[in-house]
């Protein structure tokens, strides 16, 4: 924290909590087993509720769908849970885990989509042998495909009603370019386009005992009777991993971009993009320190000067996402029209600072500790813990990488900060769009760079 | 059938150690061995011990909230809320006794400021130099703040989900930190609620602005606000909780430091800590740093009470977003027995995909995109609205669903639910009481509320046994009785204005 100022007649904070103890934690390993069929499976008892959790992670996200059928893993890992398996109608499958209190959903996200369970003890079998049917034997029920399919529709029909997601998507959508998987979006004519037999092929492709890492927690026996009881519902079921299809690369062009969608509302959004890092990269873990400082905390730079020092926003910040070759950091801020260009410029000049002045001491420390510290909340619970490592596997990290991921954050440096710093939040390439009524803004947007003007469909 | 009762033996009892005198812990095994212990100041504890990672949460409840704002000074109690991370007479200061003064002459300031706006005579150049001799005396005063030193602090003791809720019932302040921090929660969140400075008060103002201007985009914010303000006439219900904007401009420190001095004081207080902890160390700790804090004089209560509603109220909303619909039917508040079969009736209509809402309106007739029910919004200290919520699905319209949501009602009104529909509900009921146990964020906040605001934190359990009593006829008379047209308001959202 920042020192005292003059005439501070003494320190504010408490003695004894001046300088914090470390919080020395240690995650549980858990057990890391493979099933006679190839699927890994991460599992950690914990008795003190009778309730258990699983979850798959199936190597297929909205990424991986082709280009004229994008909605295709929407639709299908949607259906895995809506659409009848094994023999069992949809309803019938509701209807025995509601009446359970059970629950089994299925979801795709961008890289990854997760088919989970929870389940009391008592049930687990019965709840096992619908997951184990949905995982292996889906039957995307045509009723159910039109039902879906006509959800889907809607919510691209609402898609814009929430300015804010409205913002952040269509940033990432000029960012990438609308045609490459990292900023595409689903549209009438290719969920239109998806068919009974892509989503079978879908299935076919990706849901496969290689594709797939299982985490398991909770109250569900011993490992032995959990792997028993899994061997016994998918033994049978084969394939290897697959051949996921490819991702085209990535192209930035250099140089400010600003866009502008045109739209009559309270409160303006401003989205901030630059390029950043792809997973794995070494940097990772200076950037993650650089972004709390910037605007990741509650007292980051972003925080601090555009909602506390000057009430410009009650909502401001910024995170880093990776990719597996090119990632990006975004910052957004909600500020009333005419304030939109005033908060635009202080978040560049903030951006911009990060990387040209060397950052104190005191607050790298600050971030470090902030993140090491609260290191332990990722963890919850036994569930939480587990489908980490799960997802550390899955994303392809080192077995120890959840181990020594505090002692990478404090192994990093000012120098270290600062350097990725300015090779990642210059501002020069970055993008800004705007999105309100640019007659209210208090700056033109080509004060920022070139505009390009987006239309709301 | 439902399943049977879930016996908790795995949660130890921490009969091992000594409580203090004046301390109790739960023994029924049906229940979690939370331990309560109440302060000579009126502080209420409630602990439960949990196990698995060392990490511990704090709920601080106060059972103060927007409905117990004054007319005109709606938000209040949320504004509060966010003065409350601004310091104390120490933290966030670089010297009181300098910067008393400078707060004061922003004070004086703000409240001229105030003052020439709502007198609407004020010219515009003498409203100008007002707001400029606000800056000024605010920069004078930032220049004795340390800014920010309060979640810096936090920041640094490795906090998660440090933040703060305001509701029409209460306000709540919640973090959590590594066990190894217990101490420096308690010193730090004493002298939060023992000695608040409401610096930078004008500024925080205005981010509330920016908060409710946020919501004012949001179409979902907009139909509920739109639904409260229609459906009571007089109840403070009717208000946003964070504020009418006319509200929020008018507000001064000197009406949070009032606010403040009548609502939080101990014995409107109820802390829970859940996590890697010891109960006696933490009632010890909380006697150390809490145990000197003014008790208060009981707060007036008393607010208009919402007349019987006469008839239909129907409101429509324009907005350039996809249509919408909310539909609010007044309940009898959650001390009447007809409650519980109302919870029944909501449960029937849109407990999950075997629903009825789900099933009919969802899939069966695919009117909508979503549709649910609830027993009581906004609130639980008053009687408040049993509320449908529900968006129609291209080509149809919010009328066409309302229309079919309100035949599901009639339906139910006139044939009772099943044995199974009923029974299903009880299962998930009891599901949701096993897993609320394992989140300490989500079951710390949930045993203070039904502590402070229903009167017991074994509410959730007593409710249940409730339920289960309730009858497939109770259903239905209770959906006669209150889910009516006349008992009704509904809004419709949409780009055009609904005929």
């Amino acid at each position: 924290m920042r020192g005292p100022l003059p005439g501070k007649p003494r320190l504010a904070v408490p003695a004894g909590l001046a300088v914090p103890q470390p919080a020395a934690f240690k995650p549980p390993k858990g057990t890391r087993a493979v099933l006679s069929n190839g699927m890994v499976v991460h599992m950690l008892r914990d008795a003190t509720f009778p309730v258990a959790h699983l979850t798959a992670f199936i190597r297929a996200g909205k990424i991986h769908d082709p280009a004229g059928k994008i909605g295709l893993g929407d639709m299908a890992a949607g259906l895995l849970r809506d659409g009848g398996a094994g023999g069992l109608a949809p309803e019938r499958m509701d209807e025995k885990l509601e009446f359970l209190g059970a629950s089994v959903e299925s979801s795709v996200g961008i890289e990854e989509s997760r088919l989970t369970l929870t389940s009391l003890s008592k049930d687990l079998d019965e709840v096992l042998d619908i997951y184990a049917a949905i995982l292996t034997a889906p039957a995307f029920d045509p009723e159910k495909t039109a039902i879906r399919r006509e959800e889907l529709l809607e919510l691209i029909r609402r898609r814009d009603d929430d300015t804010a997601r409205q913002a952040v998507r269509e940033a990432l959508r000029a960012f990438y370019g609308p045609g490459h998987p990292y900023g595409w979006r689903p549209e009438e004519a290719t969920v239109q386009a998806v068919t009974g037999d892509d989503m079978r092929a879908w299935h076919a492709d990706f849901c496969r005992p290689g594709n797939v890492i299982l985490a398991v927690a909770g109250d569900f026996g011993t490992e032995e009777q959990l792997l028993a009881r899994l061997e016994a519902r998918f033994s049978g079921w084969k394939g290897g991993a697959a051949a996921l299809p490819g991702i085209p690369p990535v192209g930035l062009p250099r140089g400010r971009r600003v866009f502008l969608l045109r739209k009559d509302i309270p409160q303006a959004s401003v989205v901030l993009v630059l390029g950043a890092l792809k997973r794995h990269d070494p940097r990772e873990f200076a950037l993650m320190v650089a972004n709390e400082m910037l605007g990741g905390g509650l007292s980051s730079r972003l925080t601090s000067e555009i909602r506390s020092r000057h009430g410009l926003a009650y909502s401001v910040y910024s995170y880093p996402v990776k990719k597996p070759d090119h990632g990006y950091l975004l910052a957004y801020c909600g500020t009333k029209p005419e304030s939109a260009g005033r908060a635009a410029a202080e978040m560049l000049r903030q951006f911009d600072l990060m990387g040209q002045e060397e950052p104190p001491a005191e607050e790298v420390k600050r971030a470090k500790d902030a993140i090491a510290n609260s290191f332990i909340f990722r963890f919850p619970t036994p569930f939480d813990l587990i489908s980490e490592r799960a997802a550390f596997e899955y994303y392809g990290y080192r077995e120890s990488a959840l181990d020594d991921y505090v002692d990478r954050i404090n192994a990093t440096g000012q120098a270290d900060v600062q350097g990725v710093s300015r090779e990642v939040l210059s501002t020069g390439d970055a993008l800004l769009l705007f999105v309100g009524d640019p007659d209210k803004f208090d700056a033109r947007p080509d004060e920022f760079g070139p505009v390009t003007e987006l239309k709301e469909e | 059938m439902p399943a049977p009762r879930v016996v908790f033996t795995p949660m130890s009892l921490t009969s091992d150690r000594t409580l203090p005198k004046g301390a109790e812990q739960e023994t029924d095994p049906r229940l979690p061995p939370v331990v309560s212990y109440t302060l000579a100041n009126g502080l209420r504890l409630l602990i439960l011990e949990k196990r698995f990672v060392p990490t511990v949460s704090f709920t601080m409840f106060f059972k103060v909230g927007n409905a117990d704002c004054r007319p005109g000074k709606t938000g209040l109690a949320h504004l509060f809320e966010h003065m409350a991370f601004k310091g104390t007479t120490t933290i966030n200061s670089a010297g009181y006794e300098l910067e008393k003064p400078a707060l004061d002459r922003v004070e004086a300031a703000a409240q001229a400021l105030i003052a020439a706006e709502s007198s609407g005579k004020a010219s515009a150049e003498s409203l100008e130099a007002l707001r400029e001799e606000l800056d000024k005396a605010q920069e004078a005063a930032d220049a004795l703040s340390v800014k920010d030193e309060y979640l810096k602090i936090y920041n640094s003791l490795g906090e998660s989900g440090l933040n703060a809720m305001t509701s029409a019932d209460y306000t709540v302040y919640v973090v959590s930190l590594p066990s190894n921090r217990l101490e420096a929660w308690m010193t730090l969140e004493s002298d939060r609620f023992k000695n608040p400075v409401l610096r930078e008060f004008y500024r925080e103002r205005d981010v509330v602005l920016e908060e409710r201007r946020m919501g004012e985009s949001d179409p979902n914010r907009v139909i509920w606000e739109a639904l409260l303000s229609s459906a009571f006439s007089e109840h403070p219900y009717r208000n946003p909780t964070i504020g009418w904007p006319e509200d929020i401009r008018r507000l001064t420190r000197t009406d949070a430091e009032r606010f403040y001095r009548t609502f939080y004081t101990p014995d409107n207080a109820t802390l829970t800590v859940t996590g890697d902890v010891d109960p006696a160390e933490v009632i010890a700790l909380a006697e150390k740093h809490f145990g000197d804090w003014k008790r208060g004089t009981a707060p007036d209560r008393n607010c208009p009470e919402e007349p019987p509603q006469n008839g239909e109220k129907l409101r429509a909303v324009r907005f350039n977003a996809a249509p919408a619909l909310r539909i609010g039917f007044k309940n009898p508040g959650m001390d009447h027995p007809d409650i519980y079969p109302l919870i029944m009736a909501g449960e029937t209509l849109s407990g999950g995909k075997t629903g009825r809402f789900y099933r009919n309106l969802v899939e069966g007739r695919q009117l909508a995109l979503y549709a649910w029910a609830g027993a009581s919004t906004p609130g639980n200290r008053y009687p408040s609205l049993f509320v449908v919520a529900a968006a129609p699905k291209a080509p149809h319209t919010a009328e066409e669903l309302d229309a079919a949501v309100m035949e599901e009602i009639a339906r139910l009104a006139e044939e009772t639910p099943t044995r199974w529909e009923l029974d299903r509900t009880l299962n998930n009921y009891q599901a949701e009481m096993i897993k609320q146990l394992e989140s300490n964020t989500g079951l710390g906040m949930s045993l203070a509320q039904n502590e402070a605001i229903m009167g017991d934190w074994r509410f959730d359990w007593k409710a249940g046994e409730h339920l289960r009593r309730v009858t497939p006829e109770d259903v239905s008379r209770a959906a006669a009785r209150y889910l009516t047209r006349a008992n009704r308001t509904a809004v419709f959202l949409g780009a055009q204005e609904a005929a």
